[in-house]
Order: structure tokens, then C-alpha cells, then sequence
């Protein structure tokens, strides 16, 4: 039997760029920076000052009283998602729906409603809790309301690895219909987290940057020697993958084709990077793609502007590619759109796609290259170039968890 | 307002539905309300009428109508009609 693979047939967003692709995709052309002062009742006692927020309003997609029982990190998902199902085509009440799933990817779930719990029960010393708390902040309560709005009865799964969440979630996705126990599922990620507490949280890790006194907009830096730390943001990305086969004969938009998944923990450190970790997953991702390190035209880092994660990285990326270091166009979309945690993966596979087609999105605001992360910069302006044959997304997260995606022009 | 127009007004806010189309007598699942949301629901109506439905009741509420005779009987224990 010939290898199964996988196409992306549609793709949804909700990002601090924009609340659809297309605007997504129009803020990284321009280099155009989502982050900003965070306000007040977010700033004042965490003393975070920026991050990349999402001026949300749930109200042309949820009902008053729908939005009041999902959590945030929920009403992402399912607007991201249910963008991609429209974008694929597909007509899901026509489909066997046994044969389609959703993989989901979340740090922390509905923080808010955690929180909101907490302050209620502990700050205000009212213990008379709303019964949804527990469906509204569980871990799966994004992929659940995914699977319950589009009725999808296949494999199903949620993955919580920090900043990997979402890109494992593609990855694992894109197995499921590999190995025939899927013809279709919704993969993607949200995070939802920018709350006083888990700012102050943050805040005490000493690993966020501060507002540059000159422009909020231009805080996080990767690979530049002015970096000082990542901006937290949110939203959520969702992609439909499909069986190859089966999109081409019902004659879907092919975004590009999944083909290389990579995945290893470095059982090093709970927070400080590996190289070798991340070496092992850019290496098993290819060697899946069946693609040789130079057949790559760009990589989305992972690039989360701290000061060791940034030269592992680079480091990492040079013993992967060796001379062809030099021509990969390297990236990181964190310097425009923040560190969306469980929902990165997603969002800068977005990015990836959109650098397949030719745009290569740029590291916004890097103008003194560290000379300690060697790479070739698409620095602050993005890049036109012809379609590339093929693209990686990098995802490094706590607990020593590296996934790394391959996508192939279709 | 009497017990039961406060009941449907809560309850068609809740369930985004038009309050006159809310007949008291039907079953709450052919009004689209399950009992996961109908818990949540019980909650606003404690909350509205400051009483506390026991779960043994609870089990016993099958319509607003029956939901409107429990929150009834319970506004007379405590003494507040």
C-alpha cells in the first residue's frame, strides 16, 4: 500500500496579527508588531508590562449566553476551527464523521475561568462555585467543544507539553491519518492565559521581556543582542489535514502537505534548552519528510528572544544543517505576534505555509544580530521568494519537549 | 413579577430562546436543555431567588413548571412571600 500522506486543506486563526489568515498573513508581510502595553488590572501587580492580547469580542460568533459558558481559550478554538472547516470545503454533515478527529494542543486550558474560580473563592471567600467550572478549565475542554460543534467521532486526543502542545498536536494528527485510522482531522492549538496571576507567574520566572521605553511594539527581539525576553500573547490556530488522495479527487486547495514530524524530550532540564534535544527532533523530522537538510528554504524558530534559548537554537539549527545553514532563511514570528505557549506551534506553522508560498515572514525589529545565533536572518522586512520546496517549524518547550514540523509544497 | 415570568425570563437569557415561545409544561430536554446545562441553570435560579433546591428535588424537576413549584414551596420555607 502506498504511504498515506497528509495535506492541509484549510487553516483558521485568531491572533494578536489579525483574527483570520488572511489577516495573519497580512500582518507578517508588513512586519507589523501585535504587541503592546498590557493594561492596568493585567500590568500593575504582576509588573508585566507588554504582551501580544486580542481585542476579542465573541459576539458575531457565540451567542451572549454560548460565550458566557466557554472559556476563552475555548472561544478561540472553536472560531479558528470552524474558519479552517469553512476554508477546506468540506461539507461535514455529508461525511462518515467516525473517520475524522481533532488533536489539540493547550498549555493550561481555561485559565480564566480558573482563575476567575480562585479569586472568587479564595479572594473573596465565596465558595458557591458554578457547576461549568470543571467543563470550562479542563485541559480538553478546547478539543472537546471542537469535536461536540462539528460532530467528529474519529481519534481524538489533547496535548499538554507546554510550548510543543499545538505543533505535537499537528504532528500526532498527521499520524492518525498516516496509519489509516483517520481520513481527515482538525489539529491546531489555543492558549488563552493572560491573567494577573498567571502574569505574576511568569513574571517571577524573570524570562519576560520589559517594554522598550521606545516602542511596546518592539519588545521581543529574537536573535538580536538587544533581547531581553519573551512577550506571552494568545489565540489559536487550526488546520484541516486530509488524506492526500482524497483531497485531490474531490479538488481541494492544497496549503502544502505535512510530511515530517519530529518529536524528543531532552530529560535534561526543566526549563533550560538542549541542543542535542532539539538536533534529534529537526533530524527525525526529516528523515521522515525523506528530505535532505538543503531541500529546506525556511525554518519559523522557535526563537523566543531569551538569552541561552535563542543560541541553543541557532547552534542546534547549525549541526542540522551544516553548510546549508548558510542559505535556510531563519525566522522568528514571536518578535510580531508573542509567545502563544500551548497555541506557537500552530500559529508559526501558519507562518510556515505562508513562507512556502514565497513570503517569508520576518524576525520583526532585529537590527543588531547576536553573533552567537549565526544564521541567515529574514530580518525585520519580509522577503518575496519563488514557492520553496519545503519548510520546518521548530517548537522547544519546558519540560525539555521538541517537536519539529516539515511541510511540502503540494 | 411572578415566580414563574422571572423563571423563563432567566431561563430564555440563559438558553438565548424567546421567553414566550418557553411553554412551562414541556419537558426541559425538548426545550434543548440537558442536565449539564440545566445544573448550570439551577444555579442562577438559587442565586435569583436567594433558595437552595436540594438534590433530592432537583431530581424531581422534569419542567419550569416544576421548577416554579419548588422554587415556590421553597421562597414559603424561608419565609419570604
Amino acid at each position: 500500500m502506498a504511504a498515506r500522506r497528509v495535506a492541509v486543506t484549510g487553516a483558521g486563526v485568531v491572533s494578536p496579527l489579525g483574527t483570520t489568515l488572511e489577516e495573519f498573513h497580512r500582518s507578517l508581510a508588513a512586519g507589523r508588531s501585535g504587541i503592546r502595553r498590557l493594561p492596568p488590572e493585567l500590568s500593575e501587580r504582576s509588573g508585566v508590562q507588554v504582551g501580544a492580547t486580542i481585542d476579542w469580542n465573541p459576539a458575531p460568533i457565540f451567542k451572549a449566553a454560548e460565550a458566557a459558558n466557554l472559556d476563552r481559550v475555548s472561544q478561540f478554538a472553536l472560531a479558528a476551527a470552524a474558519q479552517a472547516v469553512a476554508a477546506s470545503g468540506l461539507q461535514m454533515e455529508n461525511l462518515n464523521r467516525d473517520r475524522i478527529g481533532v488533536c489539540w494542543g493547550t498549555g493550561m486550558g481555561g485559565a480564566h475561568t480558573q482563575e476567575a474560580t480562585y479569586q472568587q473563592v479564595y479572594g473573596a471567600g465565596e465558595w458557591r462555585v458554578r457547576p461549568l467550572t470543571v467543563v470550562m478549565s479542563m485541559s480538553n475542554a478546547a478539543s472537546s467543544n471542537i469535536a461536540v460543534r462539528h460532530g467528529l467521532r474519529g481519534p481524538f486526543a489533547s496535548y499538554s507539553t507546554a510550548c510543543s502542545s499545538s505543533a505535537m498536536a499537528l504532528g500526532e494528527a498527521m499520524r492518525a491519518i498516516a496509519a489509516g485510522r483517520a481520513d481527515a482531522m482538525i489539529a491546531g492549538g489555543s492558549e488563552a492565559l493572560l491573567t494577573p496571576g498567571v502574569l505574576a507567574a511568569w513574571q517571577a520566572l524573570r524570562t519576560l521581556a520589559p517594554a522598550d521605553p521606545a516602542d511596546a511594539a518592539a519588545s521581543c527581539k529574537p536573535f538580536d543582542k538587544r533581547r531581553a525576553g519573551l512577550v506571552l500573547g494568545e489565540g489559536a490556530a487550526a488546520f484541516m489535514l486530509e488524506e492526500e488522495s482524497r483531497a485531490r479527487a474531490r479538488g481541494a486547495r492544497i496549503y502544502g502537505l505535512l510530511t515530517g514530524y519530529g518529536n524528543s524530550c531532552d530529560a535534561v532540564h526543566m526549563s533550560r534548552p538542549d541542543r542535542d534535544g532539539q538536533v534529534r527532533a529537526m533530524r527525525a523530522a526529516l528523515t521522515e519528510a525523506d528530505l535532505p537538510a538543503d531541500a529546506i528554504g525556511y525554518i519559523n524558530a522557535h526563537g523566543t528572544a531569551t538569552a541561552v534559548g535563542d543560541v541553543v537554537e541557532a547552534e542546534a539549527i547549525n549541526a542540522v544543517f551544516g553548510p546549508a545553514a548558510r542559505e535556510v532563511r531563519v525566522s522568528s514570528t514571536k518578535s510580531l505576534h508573542g509567545h502563544l505557549l500551548g497555541g506557537s506551534g500552530a500559529l508559526e506553522f501558519a507562518a510556515a505555509l505562508f513562507a512556502l508560498e514565497g513570503t517569508l515572514p520576518p524576525t520583526g525589529f532585529l537590527e543588531q544580530p547576536d553573533p552567537a545565533c549565526a544564521l541567515r536572518h529574514v530580518a525585520r522586512e519580509a522577503e518575496r521568494v519563488a514557492p520553496l520546496r519545503a519548510v520546518m517549524s521548530n517548537s522547544f518547550a519546558f519540560g525539555g519537549s521538541n517537536v519539529v514540523l516539515v511541510a511540502a509544497r503540494g | 413579577m411572578d415566580t414563574l415570568a422571572r423563571i423563563r425570563q432567566l431561563a430564555a437569557k440563559e438558553f438565548s430562546i424567546n421567553p414566550d415561545g418557553l411553554d412551562p409544561a414541556a419537558p426541559l430536554d425538548t426545550l434543548g436543555i440537558d442536565s449539564l446545562s440545566f445544573i448550570e441553570f439551577m444555579f442562577k435560579v438559587e442565586e435569583e431567588f436567594g433558595v437552595s433546591v436540594s438534590d433530592e428535588d432537583l431530581k424531581a424537576i422534569k419542567t419550569l413548571a416544576d421548577l416554579e413549584r419548588h422554587v415556590a414551596a421553597a421562597l414559603t420555607a424561608a419565609g419570604k412571600v
